[in-house]
C-alpha cells in the first residue's frame, strides 16, 4: 500500500515536473539556449501568485500576475542577455554563466522581499482523503494531472498544427532557411521562450499549494528541468515530459527503500545513468557536438 | 583587525588553490565542471580524517586529499570523455548533487550534517604550524607551488595539446594527440589540487562539514574563474581576491542589515557574472574578443 501511496504522490511531482521541463524543452529545442535561468522563472511565477493570494486577490487574478511576470521574464531574458551575448560570441558556456548569473540574482532578490523561509498557500484542494484503504488523496492530484495533460495536448496541437508552431519547429532544424522564407527567426524564438515560459506557470502555482516555495526553488527546478531534458532527450518536448514524469516517480518511490534524504539524489543518479551509457536519452537522437 | 585580516588572506590563498585549479578544466581543457567543490570536499574530509587518526602532518594530509581526490575524479572524467558541452555540464551537476548527499548521509567518514569536529593543530615535519601568520605561510607556499607548476605545464606541450584540444577536438586528435589521455589527465590533476585546497581548508577550519561543499560553492568557485579570466595565470586570482574581499566591503556599509548581506552579495556576484558575459565574456584579466 505504502507503494501505491508514493507512487501516487509520485505522479503528481512527476506531473509538475513533466510541464516545467516541457517547457525547457521547447526553449532549447527552438533556439539551442540552454535556458538554466527557466527555474527563476518557476520561482518568479510561484511568488507572483502567492504574493497575490496574500493581498487578498482571488486565485484567477494570482494566476494571471503569474502568468505575465513569468512570460516577462521569459522574453526579458531573451531579448538583454541571450540575444547580446549571441551577438558576438554565442560559445554555450557564455550563455550558461550568465543565465546562472541572472537566476542567481532572481534568487537573491527573492530572500530580500520575502526572506529565507518556507511559505505556501493554504486551499481546500490540498485536504486528502481516504479513497481506499491506506491510500489517501486530496483533489490537487486531479487538478495536477488534468491541467498537465490539457496543455501538453494543446502544446504538441500547436506545433504540429498551426503556423507558428512549425515555424517553431523549423527554427531548430535550419535558421537560415526560415529566414528565406520570410519568416522572422527573432520573433519565433521569442514566441518559444514566451510559452516556454507560461508552461513553468502551472506547477509554480501547485507547488506553492503543496510543497510551498522557498528562495532555493529556483535552482531545484533548473536541476530538475535539466535532467529531465538530457534524459527525455534534449530538445523533445515528448521525452521531457516524460522523464520529468518518471523523475518525480522515482523521487517518491525511493523514499520507500531508502531513506527520505536519498529521494533528491535519485533523480541525479538516473540522470548520470543516462549520460553515461544513453546520452541521446529517451526521444532524442544520437549526440552530435 | 590584524587577526581578521590574516583570516581573509588565509581564506582567499586556499580558494587561490581552488580557483587556479578548477581554471585548468575550464579555462585551458575547455571542461566546464560545475563539481568542483566535491574534490575540495573529498579532499578535507580525507585530510581531516588522516589529521585525526594519524598524525596532523599538513603535507600528509595534503597528499591524502590529493590522491582521495584524485581517485574519485575518475567519476568526473568518465562523462567528461563521453559527452561535451551541456551533456557534460549537466554531468558534473548530477555528481555534485549525488555528492552532496552522500556528504550528509555518510556518517562514518564525514560526520553526516555535523560534520568533523576536532581537527588537531597542523605540524609540518614535526614543527607547529598552527600560529595564523605561519600557517597562511605555508597555505602560499602551496599556492606558489602550484601556480608554478601550471605556468611550466601549459607552456610546455601539455597546456598546448590540451589547448588545442579545448579549440578543436577534432583537429587536435586528426594531429595525433591523444585526447581521452589528455583529458583524464588534467581531470586527475585539477581535482587532485583541489583535494589538495581542502586538506588546507579542513586545518584552517579545525572543522568541516557539507556546508561548504554544496553546489553553491562550486558556483562560486567558478564565478572566481569566470570573473577574473579563463586561461590566464592571473585571472582566477583576480576573481578570488573580488569576490572574496566584496562580503568583507559589503560588511562595512552600515544601512545594509548584517542578516541581508548574504543576499546582496549573491545579487551582485549574480549580475557580475551575467553583464561580464555581454561586454566582456574572457573576464577582468583575460585578453580582449578574438582570442578563446
Amino acid at each position: 500500500m505504502l507503494f501505491l501511496q508514493l507512487f501516487i504522490s509520485g505522479l503528481q511531482t512527476g506531473a509538475i515536473y513533466a510541464l516545467t521541463a516541457a517547457g525547457f524543452a521547447l526553449i532549447f529545442g527552438a533556439t539551442r539556449v540552454f535556458h538554466v535561468a527557466h527555474g527563476a522563472t518557476f520561482a518568479l511565477a510561484g511568488y507572483a501568485y502567492l504574493a497575490c493570494t496574500d493581498a487578498g486577490l482571488p486565485w484567477p487574478a494570482g494566476a494571471l500576475a503569474a502568468l505575465v511576470l513569468a512570460v516577462a521574464f521569459g522574453l526579458a531574458m531573451d531579448a538583454f542577455i541571450y540575444r547580446p551575448i549571441q551577438r558576438h560570441e554565442g560559445s554555450f558556456f557564455t550563455v550558461f554563466v550568465a543565465a546562472f548569473g541572472m537566476s542567481i540574482v532572481v534568487q537573491s532578490v527573492i530572500e530580500l522581499v520575502f526572506g529565507r523561509g518556507f511559505v505556501t498557500v493554504s486551499s481546500a484542494l490540498t485536504m486528502a482523503r481516504q479513497v481506499a484503504p491506506g491510500i489517501y488523496l486530496a483533489d490537487i492530484f486531479w487538478v495536477a494531472a488534468g491541467v498537465a495533460i490539457a496543455l501538453f495536448v494543446l502544446v504538441t496541437l500547436f506545433l504540429e498544427r498551426t503556423r507558428a508552431g512549425i515555424g517553431l519547429r523549423a527554427l531548430s532544424e535550419n535558421p537560415e532557411l526560415l529566414r528565406a522564407y520570410g519568416l522572422s527567426s527573432r520573433r519565433l524564438s521569442a514566441m518559444a521562450f514566451g510559452l516556454g515560459s507560461a508552461l513553468a506557470v502551472p506547477g509554480a502555482i501547485l507547488t506553492t499549494m503543496t510543497s510551498g516555495l522557498q528562495p532555493a526553488i529556483s535552482h531545484q527546478v533548473m536541476l530538475i528541468s535539466l535532467a529531465a531534458a538530457v534524459v527525455g532527450g534534449i530538445g523533445s518536448l515528448r521525452g521531457a515530459a516524460l522523464a520529468g514524469l518518471l523523475l518525480g516517480v522515482v523521487e517518491n518511490l525511493v523514499i520507500g527503500v531508502l531513506d527520505t534524504q536519498w529521494s533528491a539524489a535519485a533523480g541525479f543518479v538516473v540522470l548520470f545513468a543516462f549520460i553515461l551509457f544513453k546520452p541521446s536519452g529517451l526521444f532524442g537522437q544520437a549526440v552530435t557536438r | 583587525m590584524t587577526a581578521y585580516l590574516l583570516n581573509l588572506a588565509t581564506l582567499a590563498t586556499i580558494f587561490g588553490i581552488l580557483a587556479a585549479s578548477l581554471n585548468l578544466l575550464i579555462g585551458y581543457a575547455g571542461i566546464f565542471s560545475v563539481a568542483h567543490a566535491v574534490f575540495f570536499g573529498l579532499g578535507a574530509y580525507a585530510g581531516a580524517q588522516v589529521a585525526m587518526l594519524l598524525v596532523p602532518d599538513v603535507l600528509l594530509a595534503c597528499l591524502a586529499g590529493g590522491a582521495v581526490a584524485a581517485l574519485l575524479s575518475l567519476g568526473l572524467a568518465l562523462p567528461a570523455l563521453r559527452v561535451r558541452g551541456e551533456y557534460f555540464v549537466a554531468a558534473s551537476l548530477g555528481l555534485q548533487m549525488m555528492a552532496v548527499t552522500v556528504f550528509s548521509e555518510a556518517h562514518a567518514l564525514t560526520g553526516g550534517h555535523g560534520g568533523l569536529v576536532g581537527i588537531p593543530l597542523p605540524t609540518l615535519l614535526g614543527f607547529d604550524v598552527s600560529a595564523q601568520g605561519v600557517f597562511l605561510t605555508v597555505c602560499l607556499a602551496v599556492l606558489a607551488l602550484i601556480l608554478l607548476a601550471i605556468r611550466m605545464l601549459m607552456r610546455g606541450s601539455f597546456g598546448r595539446s590540451l589547448m588545442a584540444i579545448r579549440d578543436s577536438e577534432s583537429a587536435a586528435e586528426a594531429f595525433g594527440k591523444d585526447v581521452r589521455q589528455l583529458k583524464t589527465l588534467v581531470v586527475v590533476l585539477g581535482c587532485a589540487l583541489a583535494g589538495v585546497g581542502g586538506a588546507l581548508f579542513s586545518f584552517y577550519m579545525m572543522f568541516v562539514n557539507v556546508e561548504s561543499f554544496t553546489l553553491e560553492q562550486s558556483i562560486l568557485i567558478m564565478a572566481m574563474v569566470i570573473i577574473g579570466g579563463t586561461a590566464t595565470l592571473a585571472g582566477p586570482l583576480v576573481g578570488v581576491l573580488l569576490l572574496l574581499l566584496l562580503p568583507a566591503a559589503l560588511s562595512f556599509l552600515p544601512f545594509i542589515p548584517p542578516t541581508q548581506i548574504g543576499a546582496v552579495q549573491q545579487f551582485i556576484y549574480g549580475l557580475a557574472m551575467a553583464l561580464l558575459m555581454i561586454f566582456r565574456p574572457a573576464g577582468i584579466a583575460g585578453q580582449s574578443a578574438g582570442r578563446r
